[in-house]
């Protein structure tokens, strides 16, 4: 629900008004039924004193028209009479369950004075003075029966009513204390209203200063957030809008100087690369045809040696520049391998022993190219080139049931514990320069990638004891690492 | 440590959030408690207005007039009429004098007739006043008259019926009585009073037509005014004209009681067998004391109801004629001895 605040000025100014209103209201509702009920009261008290005052009135009425029987005395006659009537009638309604029995004997009291004189009137026009004198006797004590009637009545009403004023009373007393509890849990409940309302006013207000403070210190990313329907929730929602806004544009500046430190660094590298790849701009095919050309010239020279090992080192440099990310048979790579211990073997002569052991039967299984070669030659760096006595190295391809053991073995001084663990671990040793270029843990790396992870290689190695290399080839879903490498 | 002394600082302001809603609840579940016990205290305060009445919800109104109100005897008789009349749905009023104060019973009498009241069940007085006011004034104006506990003679009051003690009968019980204490000779004084001469020759009627046949029993006839001292020396003038007297009779019901603390005085034991036609708790007790050979016991709860019962009954129409004789109701002797 919205709600300005002016609606809740206007709520409470409402609330209160119809509080005061109600109770302004009810009170003058309850003094005026009292004061109703005492009217009342007092009005039937009247109307009784008036039953016997008529009744007096109508026995003196009638004695002045016996003594004097003037037309004015009859005429105040008849008007005694027309008041007792009319009193008799209003007594009539005074009527009660209370009183009902006296009230009726007085009633019948006054008709039987109205008869009464009436008799006397007839008797007195019939000239029967003593006749006369006693109806009026009767008529008199009439009246002084009705005095006394009355003032039972009168009496019995101030009975009965006395529990009334009692009950009045009470109430007074019970308005008194309405009143004080009232008064309190009004004063209560709009002190507890107003603290709500003036706090829903101020707290909204005070989130939003202190949103504004953390704005200028510099902090853009706090969310702002008013609980409130009125004004300051929208003053409060436009402020947040800006506070995205300027976030927003803060960010984009960073974004953009960020871009352009990297755009910076990239063109810095481009450069170095270019020059790079001028540097080794090299046509390879030159390089093998060249090779090829002095392999020729070599053999007919007659050094046929040496036109191998041309050819040897023609075909290794193909294969390395061709397979390096492609899958290849296993084949494939103890073919490569050949050639390359056949150069080595020149270079080394004696000093390389190369005993290989392969079960032909398992050849054609893939594995990633140039994964053999790098190891072999580590193998040769390690174990062969420093040691003058030159080493062995062991090569041997076996059948499991499931896998594909290829085992190289060395003799050399071994590798460390901690190397080791940081060649499986992929890390880059940077291991010395001379090899054909692709390193120990780039291997590691793209047998990981290959078999996706699997543990496919082990090294054994001590101190002085050779190093062995064991990769265990999976058989089994070697198509489908073709295909899609060939794809890639 | 910084942040550590904020979340206390937050967790210290929301438990006096919380104490504070409560607090203001409570606060507010008392006031209005407080406030809706005194709406219910006003509103429960006082007593209301008698109903107004719009018709005529009461068929008849009658009125009960006795000469002795508040003693024992017209307080049943009262109690029993006005249970009745609530029964019947009419309005009974019971006016009347105290201590026979026969010109206010008169006069309530001529309100009673001047007011127009339907019936009028009142306490029979035979005097001249009396039968004028019922057969007169009560005539003309066709209000129905019923005597009730003592009767007036029928053709001088006009008076519809009579409810109550058979007197007569009360009398001839008094005097079988006697005869069977006292055997079938001794001398009997028999004291009347001044009031309801009705009553008493009725009940003199009564003991005579018994012991008339009885020539060996002596009846004396003494009369003793209403005020207490003329009654004391009636009764010690007839003890010393009588000393040897075998039985007393109070005839009239008034005077039992003066009449057996004057005998007490004279004599440590009472030589005289005494009745009495009175059953008021005083006449009762002397009974009990053995004071008293025996006395009357009469029906007033009988004559309430029966009187108001007749008088509606006759005001409808219902009943034909009413026996002009009379209802009796039951009387009975009760004896010293029979008492516990």
């Amino acid at each position: 629900m919205k709600m300005s605040i002016q609606h809740k000025i206007w709520l409470l100014a409402a609330v209160v008004l119809v509080i005061m209103a109600s109770i302004w209201a009810a009170l003058t509702y309850y003094n005026q039924q009292t004061q109703d009920q005492y009217n009342n009261i007092l009005q039937r008290y009247i109307q009784m004193n008036d039953a016997s005052i008529a009744s007096k009135e109508l026995v003196a009425a009638l004695n002045n028209y016996l003594v004097t029987p003037a037309q004015e005395q009859r005429a105040l006659l008849q008007e005694a009479i027309d008041h007792i009537r009319q009193s008799k009638y209003e007594m009539y309604r005074l009527r009660n369950t209370d009183n009902d029995a006296e009230l009726s004997s007085v009633v019948h009291l006054m008709d039987s004075l109205v008869e009464t004189t009436d008799r006397t009137l007839l008797l007195r026009s019939e000239n029967d003075p003593e006749a006369t004198s006693t109806t009026f006797a009767e008529a008199t004590r009439l009246s002084l029966y009705i005095s006394e009637m009355t003032l039972t009545l009168i009496d019995k009403e101030l009975n009965t009513y006395n529990p009334f004023y009692r009950g009045i009373i009470e109430r007074t007393e019970a308005l008194k204390q309405l009143g004080v509890w009232l008064l309190l849990l009004i004063t209560f409940l709009l002190a507890v209203f107003t603290y709500w309302f003036s706090h829903s006013i101020t707290r909204p207000l005070l989130s939003l200063s202190r949103a504004a403070k953390e704005i200028s210190r510099g902090r853009f990313d706090l969310r702002i957030e008013v609980n409130s329907n009125d004004e300051i929730s929208f003053l409060a929602k436009m402020f947040e809008r800006m506070r995205v806004n300027i976030n927003n544009l803060i960010m984009e500046i960073q974004e953009k100087a960020q871009l352009e430190k990297e755009l910076q660094q990239s063109r810095l590298l481009l450069q170095e690369s270019q020059l790079r790849s001028l540097q080794s701009q090299i046509n390879p095919h030159f390089l093998f045809n060249t090779l090829d050309t002095i392999s020729k010239k070599a053999y007919l020279e007659g050094s046929e040696e040496t036109s191998d090992l041309l050819v040897n080192v023609a075909e290794l440099l193909r294969y390395n520049l061709k397979r390096l990310n492609r899958s290849v048979t296993l084949y494939d790579e103890v073919r490569v391998l050949h050639q390359y211990i056949e150069i080595q073997t020149a270079r080394f002569a004696e000093r390389l022993q190369f005993q290989a052991d392969i079960d032909e039967r398992c050849l054609y299984i893939q594995l990633p190219g140039l994964t053999l070669q790098p190891l072999i030659e580590n193998a040769v760096i390690h174990a062969v080139e420093p040691r003058e006595e030159g080493g062995i190295i062991r090569f041997i391809v076996k059948d499991e049931a499931e896998h594909v053991r290829v085992v190289i073995e060395d003799d050399g001084p071994g590798i460390p514990e901690a190397k080791i663990r940081s060649i499986v671990a992929g890390v880059d040793t940077g291991s010395g320069g001379h090899s054909t270029g692709i390193g120990f843990s780039n291997v590691v790396q793209r047998l990981k990638l290959f078999y996706q992870g699997a543990d496919v290689i082990h090294i054994k190695s001590a101190q002085g004891a050779g190093t062995t290399i064991i990769l265990t080839l999976p058989k089994r879903g070697n198509e489908e690492h073709v295909q899609s490498s060939d794809c890639g | 440590m910084h942040i550590d002394l904020k979340m206390n600082i937050l967790g210290g302001q929301h438990q006096l959030r919380k104490t504070a809603i409560i607090t203001i609840i409570a606060m507010t579940l008392m006031l209005c408690y407080f406030t809706s016990a005194s709406i219910v205290k006003l509103y429960r305060a006082g007593s209301p207005m008698p109903a107004a009445l719009q018709e005529q919800e009461v068929p008849y109104r009658l009125v009960l007039i006795t000469q002795e109100m508040d003693t024992p005897f017209w307080d049943l008789v009262g109690d029993s009429a006005l249970a009745e009349a609530e029964k019947q749905g009419i309005s009974l009023q019971i006016w009347g004098s105290y201590g026979s104060n026969e010109d206010d019973f008169l006069k309530k009498m001529e309100i009673a007739i001047a007011s127009k009241v339907d019936g009028i069940i009142v306490q029979g007085l035979d005097t001249e006043e009396f039968n004028e006011l019922t057969k007169i004034q009560a005539g003309r104006h066709g209000i129905p008259v019923i005597t009730v506990a003592s009767d007036v003679p029928m053709q001088d009051s006009l008076r519809r019926t009579y409810v109550g003690s058979d007197h007569k009968e009360a009398g001839r019980l008094v005097a079988r009585e006697l005869l069977s204490d006292m055997g079938q000779a001794g001398t009997v004084i028999l004291i009347g009073g001044s009031r309801q001469r009705y009553d008493q020759d009725l009940r003199l009627a009564g003991i005579h037509d018994i012991l008339q046949h009885y020539p060996d029993i002596h009846t004396v006839f003494a009369e003793a005014p209403d005020e207490r001292e003329r009654v004391v020396s009636a009764a010690r003038d007839v003890m010393n004209r009588y000393p040897e007297a075998d039985a007393l009779i109070a005839v009239n019901s008034n005077i039992t009681e003066t009449l057996v603390r004057e005998i007490g005085k004279r004599y440590q034991q009472s030589p005289f067998r005494i009745y009495s036609f009175d059953d008021s708790p005083e006449t009762m007790e002397l009974l009990k004391a053995g004071k008293l050979e025996g006395m009357i016991l009469q029906s007033p709860e009988e004559m309430g109801r029966i009187s108001v019962d007749l008088m509606v009954k006759w005001l409808k129409s219902e009943a034909g004629p009413l026996d002009m004789s009379g209802y009796y109701t039951n009387i009975r002797m009760v004896k010293a001895e029979e008492l516990p």
